[in-house]
């Protein structure tokens, strides 16, 4: 597969603050790329050096195979562009906002500007400075579906929306990667994430911590069970790979590592099991281990974040 | 109440203190001044007869009543303070009015166990103070320059009660409108109009050079600051103005109070205009959307340098008819104002009136170009540079903007002054005073040009640095020579190098043009090297 994002060992300095700090990321074309971090850990620095509007200190970057901040122009033909804080101009209605934007990539497609407008119940006859955030990134997103893309970057597209504008939202990335787009993602909202993302990059102060996909991502981290057996609870929390072992209303709760999976389902059953619930991780798990160390144990570094 | 009272003080305790004291300081000096440079009774009779000859100065002015120290006084500047308290008191009230309204503040307030109109009546209260102190430094400001007591305290009352009036134009205009900007907007509009009202009616009005008055016509009256004027303060001190003016006043101020009690918050009496759906086809482009954004702000500075223009005109012509054989004194003013020993005092001071066209112009140009650091600042550069929009092309654009301003203002201008001497028949004028007007272009691009370049090289500076440098070159161009400085830091400033037609050395201004052009090359290069600065 073509690669279309391909930095490397990026670091970026504002001042004495070391922003990004050795971070690597790969965007394959077609894949939908989450790129997941805390407030502050690098996103949206990492996204204007893509994009040319900041130069990076150190690494390389490529987009489509060009440096973008020589060949900005060119790369941007291709991008569509939602920044995470839009900022509207005051004077201009949201459908003009829509049609200058689209225009700046060659004009948008009628039809499907007036179903997004529609989709995303969007009145654009209002001005840029009465909207609400959340509309003041419904306008942001329809002029960037509005126009066909090679590359949709959204920097947390879905801050603003409820719950009904995400899923519009989801449907339109859905559309676009059917059309054979790729899409980077950034987001601190897992659920969008895993439900939308074939690759996800973990970021943690300027560096990339995890990427791989879903599954792959899953495999270090643990499922959680929940189960009505004959074994006592010293017992179970003494296998290798369990943890937070405790006793609730009757049933034993506790959290598996991935790789010790089969030994302590082998154990279970020897014991009897008369009911069993596993709860796959989500990404908010994968997440907590990654950050919860902060709040654990506050002195030492990520001794999990391998 | 005491509470919200308190917050409001706190806010305002650098902007309003600086309101007041400002004004009251511009009073103060403005009085002195008139003592220092009208002199004794017979210049001040010499000044106010050329005054009464001339509607330029009467639109600019007031009406005088005498050749009394007083009548000067109140002639000088009683218009232009009504308008900067008027201004004081319109943004006082947007700003803890629509303002709060605007960016949820006031829903914050109004959560809390107060009465809906508590936070009015709390700027209200805030005005009153303000205004009052305003009228005790103005009373003292016009004692400090020896004027009689009853008129210092007439006139700074009948200030304190315009501003009043026009705290209750603030007021009124927020509760009509939805936003901020179209209140202030509104409010600013209104006490530009009553200036203006009474300029025309000044400048309209029948003159008496015996007895040195002047007898406004209808348009004065249409204004509470050409009511203002009618209390013809230190000389014949009438009060009634101070009333009617209060009684207007008190309505506004109920009026806006009314409404504010019966209005949902965040509601107006105006419903926000609405935009269209999509837009025009000539929305396009970063030049596209930087006329857009700036084609309003344009048409004002047009308007307003073209009345000037008029103006500039009549005055010119008015001066030239005057007989200086037996007035030196007033002669050796006009011709020090325009820098020159030419003994045809109009021709001498054409160029002088010009070169504050071009500073007009070049102020025009320099805000023009600082949209391009508003846009950058408030994320929406990035926006149009993550599209396929260069950095040279975005940032030229706005240089673009700004000389197109130059340019218009500059022609505006100039053929406003032209069709003014044309109008009192005298052409040779008309063409000088266009060519003289136009020669200011390339100074003004030098400023628009130095705009671009810290643009590019010091952004987070840009601003301040932009205007800075502006005022700099303003201050050197016009004082330099008064001041003593030295040459080389004179001809620093572009402004000294605007020739005066006829004119046989084309070299500095050619010079001029090419320098505005290497630095706006010099800006964008820095520009396309450097991060977009939020």
């Amino acid at each position: 597969m073509t690669t279309v994002i391909e930095a490397q060992s990026l670091t970026k300095r504002f001042g004495r603050t070391l922003a990004l700090d050795g971070l690597d990321l790969t965007v394959s074309e077609g894949e939908v790329h989450g790129f997941l971090g805390p407030n502050g850990a690098g996103k949206s620095t990492t996204i204007r050096v893509l994009l040319g509007l900041l130069r990076a200190n150190g690494g390389t970057t490529t987009v489509f195979g060009r440096d973008p901040w020589k060949d900005a122009v060119a790369i941007h033909r291709d991008v569509a562009y939602v920044p995470g804080d839009v900022t509207l101009w005051p004077n201009l209605s949201g459908g003009e906002t829509i049609d200058y934007l689209a225009r700046l990539r060659g004009g948008a497609d009628a039809a499907l500007r007036a179903r997004l407008i529609d989709a995303f119940q969007l009145d654009p006859r209002k001005k840029g400075r009465s909207y609400s955030k959340g509309n003041r990134q419904k306008v942001a997103l329809v002029a960037a579906f509005a126009r066909p893309a090679k590359l949709y970057i959204f920097d947390e597209p879905t801050s603003g929306l409820d719950p009904v504008m995400e899923s519009v939202f989801r449907a339109e990335v859905e559309r676009v990667q059917n059309d054979g787009a790729t899409v980077l993602l950034s987001s601190h909202i897992l659920s969008e994430v895993e439900q939308l993302c074939d690759r996800i990059t973990i970021v943690r102060a300027g560096r990339a911590v995890e990427t791989g996909s879903l599954d792959e991502l899953r495999h270090l981290t643990r499922t959680s069970f929940r189960v009505a057996t004959g074994a006592s609870l010293a017992r179970v929390a003494a296998l290798p790979g369990v943890h937070d072992a405790r006793e609730e209303a009757g049933h034993l709760v506790f959290d598996v590592d991935g790789a010790e999976l089969e030994r302590v389902l082998t154990a279970l059953t020897r014991e009897g099991v008369t009911s069993l619930t596993a709860t796959p991780p989500s990404l908010e798990e994968l997440f907590l281990r990654h950050y919860g160390d902060r709040i654990a144990q506050p002195a030492e570094g990520g001794s999990d974040a391998a | 109440m005491i509470a919200v009272l308190l917050q409001q003080v706190r806010r305002d305790r650098i902007v309003l203190p600086i309101w007041v004291l400002g004004t009251a300081a511009l009073l103060t000096v403005s009085a002195a001044s008139v003592v220092s440079e009208y002199g004794d009774a017979e210049g001040r009779t010499q000044i106010l007869t050329v005054a009464l000859a001339t509607p330029a100065l009467l639109s600019l002015r007031g009406i005088p009543n005498g050749d009394s120290l007083g009548s000067a006084v109140h002639f000088q500047s009683f218009a232009f303070l009504a308008v900067t308290i008027g201004l004081m008191n319109v943004f006082l009230a947007t700003r803890h009015g629509r303002a709060d309204e605007e960016k949820g503040r006031r829903e914050l307030l109004l959560a809390a166990p107060i009465s809906r109109l508590t936070p009015a009546v709390a700027t209200l209260v805030l005005a009153l103070v303000a205004n009052a102190v305003f009228a005790v430094l103005a009373t003292l400001g016009y004692l400090s320059a020896g004027l009689p007591t009853e008129g210092s305290v007439l006139s700074a009352v009948a200030l304190a009660v315009t501003g009043l009036a026009f705290y209750g134009v603030g007021a009124l205009a927020g509760e009509l409108t939805a936003t901020t900007r179209a209140a202030s907007g509104v409010g600013v509009v209104l006490v530009l109009v009553a200036y203006a009202l009474r300029a025309a009616g000044d400048a309209l009005g029948t003159p008496d050079v015996e007895k040195l008055t002047l007898e406004p016509a209808w348009p004065s009256w249409l204004s509470p600051i050409g009511w203002g004027q009618q209390t013809l303060a230190f000389t014949a001190d009438h009060w009634w103005p101070v009333a009617a003016i209060g009684a207007l006043a008190v309505v506004l101020i109920a009026a806006a109070l009314v409404v504010h009690a019966r209005r949902e918050l965040g509601a107006s009496l105006l419903p926000e205009r609405q935009g269209p759906a999509s837009a025009r086809p000539t929305l396009t482009g970063p030049f596209g959307l930087a006329w857009r954004l700036q084609w309003p702000t344009l048409l004002a500075w047009t308007l307003g340098s073209a009345l000037l223009g008029l103006a500039l005109g009549s005055l010119v012509t008015a001066v030239s008819q005057l007989d200086f054989a037996d007035n030196p004194q007033l002669a050796a003013i006009l011709q020090s104002l325009g820098h020159t020993d030419q003994t045809d005092v109009a021709r001498a001071l054409l160029p002088a009136l010009m070169v504050i066209v071009g500073s007009m112009a070049a102020a025009a140009g320099v805000q023009a170009t600082l949209r391009a650091r508003e846009e950058e600042s408030a994320g929406r550069a990035e926006t149009l540079l993550s599209a396929p929009v260069s950095r040279l092309r975005w940032l030229l654009s706005f240089a673009v903007l700004g000389a197109v301003t130059v340019a218009v203002v500059l022609l505006a201008t100039g053929l406003a002054a032209a069709a003014g001497f044309a109008a009192s028949g005298s052409d040779e004028f008309a063409w000088l005073s266009l060519g003289q007007c136009l020669v200011q272009a390339p100074a003004a691009f030098a400023f628009v040009g130095v705009t671009v370049l810290v643009m590019g090289l010091l952004p987070r500076a840009a601003v301040g640095l932009g205007w800075g440098l502006f005022g700099a070159g303003v201050v050197i161009g016009y004082f330099g020579q008064v001041l003593q400085l030295p040459e080389w830091l004179q001809k620093l400033s572009p402004l000294v190098h605007v020739p005066e037609l006829p004119n046989d050395d084309w070299g500095p201004t050619i010079l001029l043009a090419v320098i505005a052009v290497a630095v706006v090359a010099l800006g964008v290069l820095a520009f396309r090297r450097r991060d977009l600065e939020t």
